[in-house]
């Protein structure tokens, strides 16, 4: 292969498998919209939270940051549901208009929280694998990064089967399509969304984990991803799943050629511009046959 | 609304509560007399009152929450320095000399009046979270140009030169500067009081409550909130040039953050977005807290502002000031 056609490839690699942690980012947002139409303007801060997790299990116990994972994601769980069941569940009939003030509090909450408790310092973990590569046709790919790429694919499958397989996921998207038809059926849906805030909460903090060996940690590294969240699910269309996969893949690629092509240092806007035309152009999202619901 | 309501006497036609808004001012008159040696602490208080006061033109009374303040604040304070420094903007432009910085600042809000209006042009569009989204991309991407790009001195930021005397004052003497805050803060009190008793500002409480019924009136939703825009980005604008020569030195990092447009933002509807004092009274709340708690919480500040806003989202809607509803004026009936 040529140079060029060699560079592009590896450019095309890393925005997918990068552009893999943002559709796990903006599945949990996307869930969350989908079912109580609520706007968690605090999901990169949850994401920071689960870095956090990691980091601190780390530093502390020597606990590898994939091992992790089995204790983040039930914690993250738990902490969205308690967020849900005790905070977003009061607001009631305001829920709509309030809560984006309310995540928005919650997000300060926890950024500073965490900064309070760990410092403003960009941490990282030295683990042996994190600058490892490997070669793939020419290609090479970041051990780490394949494996967030993994992961997320392992979570998002999980999720379907819970979703098309379950009662309680055919309890979710009921109250996704109709929360009082739903009700009446007999579904707890005050339960059910917080089982749901949950796992778009547990999505996050994996997400945190999974970036941990990748990227420095610092407290306020969330509101860029929260951001990058929104980016993904208008991408895809609000509350639509298989969309925030697309659009989590559509927006790696764009950060990436925009990078390697353009410039290195608006790797943050791309996405924002492309995020702007299609708020503007499709507000129901490049897939769209959701209702426009705002 | 409710038929009691439709059918009682329609309110008379007033300015708000002019008294408080007077007491208020006569107490930020007095502050440099009692407290001299804290005049940093009144000027920044003042800045982020008025900063506070202007957002809620455009978050209290056209109810578009935006959280992309800081861009338009940096546009003030970036023009104000940059036309006043001589090898940047007059050397491009072939102006002789500095500009001073009463006409930079004229310029500032010339620019940020077109940026809200290509920008709101853009966004109005869209409803609800939507607007909130997209402002705060539009920040981002200003932040992103400014860093990057040579004209803004980059991550660096500017220092501020010397600046001529304005009317024989110093501009770097910190009475002068208390005095040119307390003028901002007047005027964005001012405004919003004649807002109060004009046809946008009705127009702007209809489009606020029921935009749909709003257009049935024949009021053209757009047009009203872009011009609560323009009104917020000129006022926040001057306000920034203020704030440039109070600092003297910046950088893109604190002044076009976004942690500063969440602290306008939640200044404002922690103090009472639908209250005419309510975005001071929030300031001036929680810069006294700031002030408190620096020692206890050093850069961590922000978390009174997150415990504040989900305090006020959970038990008081309307604000700190809905809670005084009888004695603080209302900009309008609230559904």
């Amino acid at each position: 292969m040529d140079p060029n056609t060699l560079a592009l490839f590896q450019t095309l690699a890393q925005g997918l498998l990068t552009g893999g942690i943002y559709a796990l980012i903006g599945t949990g947002l996307s869930l969350i919209f989908g079912v109580m139409r609520v706007i968690n303007f605090a999901h990169g801060d949850f994401l920071a939270v689960g870095m956090f997790i990691a980091l601190f299990l780390f530093q502390r116990f020597h606990l590898d940051p994939y091992l992790s994972l089995l204790i983040a994601a039930p914690l993250g769980f738990g902490l969205g549901y308690l967020v849900q069941r005790f905070l977003l569940a009061r607001l009631g009939d305001r829920l709509e208009s309030s809560s984006l003030l309310a995540t928005l509090g919650l997000g300060l909450i926890l950024s500073n929280g965490l900064l309070l408790g760990f410092g403003a310092q960009p941490q990282s973990i030295n683990v042996a694998y994190a600058t490892q590569t490997f070669k793939l046709g020419g290609v090479q790919i970041s051990l780490p990064l394949l494996v967030a790429g993994l992961g997320t694919l392992l979570a998002i499958g999980l999720l379907n089967l819970f979703l098309y397989r379950t009662e309680l996921g055919r309890a979710v998207r009921a109250t996704a399509q109709n929360p009082l038809g739903a009700e009446l059926q007999g579904v707890n849906t005050t339960w059910v969304q917080a089982v749901v805030f949950g796992l778009g909460v547990a999505f996050a903090v994996v997400a945190g984990v999974l970036l941990l060996p990748l990227l420095y940690a610092f407290p306020t590294v969330g509101e860029n991803y929260t951001l990058k969240a929104f980016v993904v699910t208008v991408l895809g269309g609000l509350g639509n799943l298989p969309g925030a996969i697309v659009g989590g893949l559509i927006l790696g690629i764009i950060e990436s050629l925009g990078a390697y092509y353009l410039s290195n240092n608006y790797r943050d806007a791309y996405g924002l511009v492309v995020f702007l035309a299609v708020l503007l152009l499709r507000p129901e999202g490049l897939f769209g046959r959701t209702v426009k619901r705002v | 609304m409710t038929a009691a309501a439709v059918t009682s006497r329609p309110r008379a036609l007033t300015y708000g509560n002019v008294w408080l808004s007077a007491v208020l001012l006569g107490v930020m008159a007095l502050y440099p007399f009692v407290f001299g040696k804290s005049l940093n602490f009144g000027v920044s208080t003042l800045l982020l009152a008025g900063f506070a006061m202007s957002w809620n033109i455009l978050g209290g009374w056209a109810g578009q929450l935006s959280l992309g303040h800081a861009a338009l604040l940096g546009i003030g304070a970036y023009t104000v320095t940059l036309f006043a420094i001589p090898e940047r903007a007059p050397a491009w432009l072939g102006l002789a000399g500095p500009v001073a910085p009463w006409w930079g600042a004229l310029i500032g809000m010339a620019l940020a009046a077109l940026l809200a209006l290509v920008w709101g042009r853009l966004t109005f569009g869209l409803r609800g979270s939507y607007f909130t989204l997209s402002s705060i991309a539009v920040a981002l991407i200003i932040r992103l140009v400014v860093i990057n790009e040579d004209f803004g001195g980059g991550a660096e930021g500017l220092f501020m030169p010397d600046l001529p005397k304005l009317f024989g004052l110093d501009l770097f003497d910190r009475h002068v500067e208390y005095g040119l805050a307390f003028t901002f803060v007047a005027l964005t009190l001012l405004v919003t009081h004649l807002l109060r008793r004009s046809r946008l500002g009705y127009a702007l409480q209809a489009v606020r409550e029921d935009e749909d019924g709003a257009r049935a009136l024949g009021i053209d939703p757009t047009r009203m909130k872009l011009a609560a825009f323009v009104l917020s980005a000129v006022l926040t604008a001057l306000g920034g040039s203020i704030y440039a020569i109070y600092l003297q030195a910046f950088e893109p990092h604190t002044l076009l953050e976004l942690p500063l447009s969440v602290q306008i933002a939640l200044m404002a509807i922690i103090g009472g977005r639908s209250s005419i004092q309510g975005p001071i009274l929030g300031a001036l709340l929680l810069a006294v807290f700031g002030e408190v708690f620096r020692n206890v919480f050093a850069n961590a500040n922000l978390l009174i502002y997150g415990v504040l806003i989900l305090a006020v989202t959970l038990f008081a809607p309307d604000g700190l000031s809905g809670l005084f509803k009888r004695r603080g004026s209302k900009l309008g009936t609230n559904r």
